[in-house]
């Protein structure tokens, strides 16, 4: 990060920053740039405490997290420690799910080695960028998010010099420039998706935000640090074919005993549903989410 | 050249290149931007002032900063020609709307940003910090005068490529309309030409925003543009100031009304088949109705002038 150029634009920064607007006197006077720049404080302070992508830890450090918390979470945690054994935290910087997303099939692809998947992802990838291109995108305002997620793809199938190792992997997600160049991708090709099936995502995103699926684009969904929601996950899931598990942790419960509610983001289930052929799409998801309210966590299974 | 002293493979930097490449591949008549050579982080540029408004005519030189987390965050503007709408030198916050917070895209560009500052200039500035209310006719003053020299600013190398960039923007914004031959005689044919000279750059217009990297960033400028419009014509400022410039009142007054209609259905358009017909639908009508307001007006002798004198 260290490098000449930065150095001599930081440098400029703060020069800038020395000339800037004088202090905020009057609530009526504070503009959005001022509560950008509090935002990012916000956010470096929270740097400090996880990085982007956390450790592998055992499920008990959810026990003990709640331990003084309430009994329905307590028994749910109990129930998920059946089935998984580790938990990796990501940083809750609002771009937890595509982080985890990313960090979690990446993973995936180098333990399996699975050069078709790769081959299949290409595909997708390459479709996305025609979607982006059709909807009148300009190419280099995303041609570099592209090629560094291609990298990332390639790098975690052994046998070439770009090879990285998993603990390889987890220094790239946790590197900024190549972590939130991944996250900016997958915010691409989910809005990309949304907006190629607009009229499939209208009512959800009606139901979530009164907004336009153009104005929900904008504003939730291709600005960094915008939280995810479902509407998030079926696109993602949709556009690059990769179902997803995420398992509820919240202290809904139900009549027959507490167990974890999950929902299946599979590929493609929205066009079973409307009767349309879509071939293989009964995969079972090997990316399980941990969602708690406002926050995903990556799940490891037994 | 500055790619070389440059890592390319830095993301900020390969986006920055990849923006200044696109920028001399397509570029405008409407502004013009260059990186300095010694920074590639510092732009310099200048914009036209827009159109029908009373910065019409203008070169406005400003200076543009570019974070090492470009494209993540946004670049930040200053402008050096006193203009009367923001101060010079300092920042100015493009990402602001007055009802929504707009969040910065890294699928904006500077193109983007500076197709924004233009349609930013003729609104209300609302009491925003750093911005300026001057008068309408303090800031067509300051419009006259900015076309005379470029701002000095910096170190030599960095004065250079203003004064390039000047050079350039004069040799493409026509000169302020507010020289006397403009007014002096009313015969048809200069009438006529001189609506097309106006509505050629106009039609330009379209393309150059269809070239936006994000469509919805187009639909504020659109937006904005329109709001411009209804505001130039709303207010009786307007119509006196008209008034101070132009000998012949009605024929200009009737225009301004007429031109904002066919223009958003220009910019409107979505694509760009649709914005030729519509922008040749427009010159005809154009035609049309100043033809037709000729004929009124040649009836009514041209003494009729006095009539309005109310303004």
């Amino acid at each position: 990060m260290q490098n000449p150029e930065q150095q001599v634009a930081e440098d400029e920064q703060d020069t800038a920053d020395s000339n800037r607007l004088p202090t905020i006197d009057d609530w009526a006077n504070i503009k959005d740039c001022d509560i950008m720049q509090q935002q990012s404080a916000i956010q470096a302070e929270e740097a400090h405490k996880l990085p982007y992508v956390g450790d592998k830890e055992p499920l008990s450090v959810l026990e003990v997290e709640y331990q003084s918390g309430s009994p329905i979470l307590q028994k749910k945690i109990k129930t998920l420690s059946e089935g998984f054994a580790f938990v990796r935290r990501t940083r809750g910087d609002g771009n937890c799910f595509f982080r985890c997303f990313m960090f979690s099939y990446l993973e995936h692809v180098l333990e399996l080695q699975d050069k078709t998947e790769v081959e299949r992802m290409k595909g997708k990838v390459e479709e996305c960028r025609k979607t982006l291109q059709n909807l009148g995108y300009v190419d280099f305002t995303f041609e570099d998010f592209f090629a560094l997620y291609l990298d990332q793809l390639e790098s975690v199938i052994q046998g070439t010099e770009a090879s990285i190792s998993q603990d390889e992997l987890v220094t790239k997600c946790r590197d900024q420039s190549i972590s939130d160049y991944v996250v900016m991708f997958f915010r691409f090709v989910t809005s990309g998706e949304i907006k190629k099936r607009s009229e499939f995502y209208e009512p959800f995103i009606l139901g979530l935000s009164n907004c336009t699926v153009d104005q929900f684009c904008k504003t939730s969904v291709e600005p960094m640090g915008e939280e995810s929601d479902h509407v998030h996950i079926t696109a993602l899931s949709d556009a690059l074919g990769v179902p997803i598990r995420v398992m509820y942790l919240d202290r809904s419960s139900c009549d027959s005993g507490v167990g974890v509610n999950h929902h299946d983001f599979l590929p493609g289930a929205a066009d079973l549903q409307q009767g349309s052929d879509s071939g293989s799409s009964a995969v079972k998801p090997y990316i399980t989410l941990l969602y708690r309210p406002g926050h995903y966590d990556i799940l490891y299974s037994k | 050249m500055a790619e070389e002293k440059y890592n390319r493979k830095n993301p900020a930097v390969k986006r920055i290149l990849q923006e200044l490449k696109e920028m001399q591949s397509n570029p405008s008549d409407d502004f013009m931007s260059l990186p300095l050579e010694e920074n590639i982080f510092e732009w310099q540029f200048a914009i036209r002032g827009p159109r029908d408004t009373e910065f019409g005519g203008g070169i406005y030189h400003g200076r543009i900063q570019l974070p090492a987390e470009y494209p993540f965050k946004p670049p930040a503007f200053m402008l050096l020609t006193p203009n009367g709408r923001f101060e010079t030198q300092t920042k100015i916050c493009l990402s602001i709307s007055n009802h929504h917070p707009e969040h910065w895209q890294p699928s904006w560009s500077v193109r983007t940003a500076l197709v924004a500052l233009i349609a930013f200039m003729p609104t209300n500035p609302d009491g925003a910090l750093g911005s300026l209310d001057y008068k309408k006719e303090e800031r067509r003053t300051l419009a006259v005068k900015s076309r005379e020299a470029a701002p000095k600013f910096g170190n030599a190398e960095r004065q250079k490529l203003i004064d390039e960039i000047h050079q350039y923007m004069l040799s493409k914004a026509p000169p302020i309309p507010d020289s006397p031959q403009q007014t002096s005689d009313e015969n048809s044919s200069t009438r006529e030409d001189q609506q097309l000279e106006g509505e050629s750059p106009n039609a330009d217009v379209a393309p150059v925003i269809e070239r936006q990297p994000n469509p919805e960033a187009n639909d504020r400028v659109v937006h904005d543009l329109r709001e411009v419009h209804l505001n130039a014509n709303a207010g009786p400022v307007r119509v006196s100031f008209r008034a101070g410039v132009s000998v012949s009142r009605r024929v200009p007054n009737a225009e301004d009304a007429n031109q904002p209609s066919w223009r958003n259905n220009n910019t409107r358009a979505p694509k760009p088949a649709d914005d030729r017909l519509f922008t040749w639908a427009a010159i005809g009508l154009t035609i049309a109705i100043v033809v037709l307001l000729l004929k009124k007006f040649l009836k009514s002798s041209g003494h009729d002038t006095v009539s309005m004198g109310g303004f």
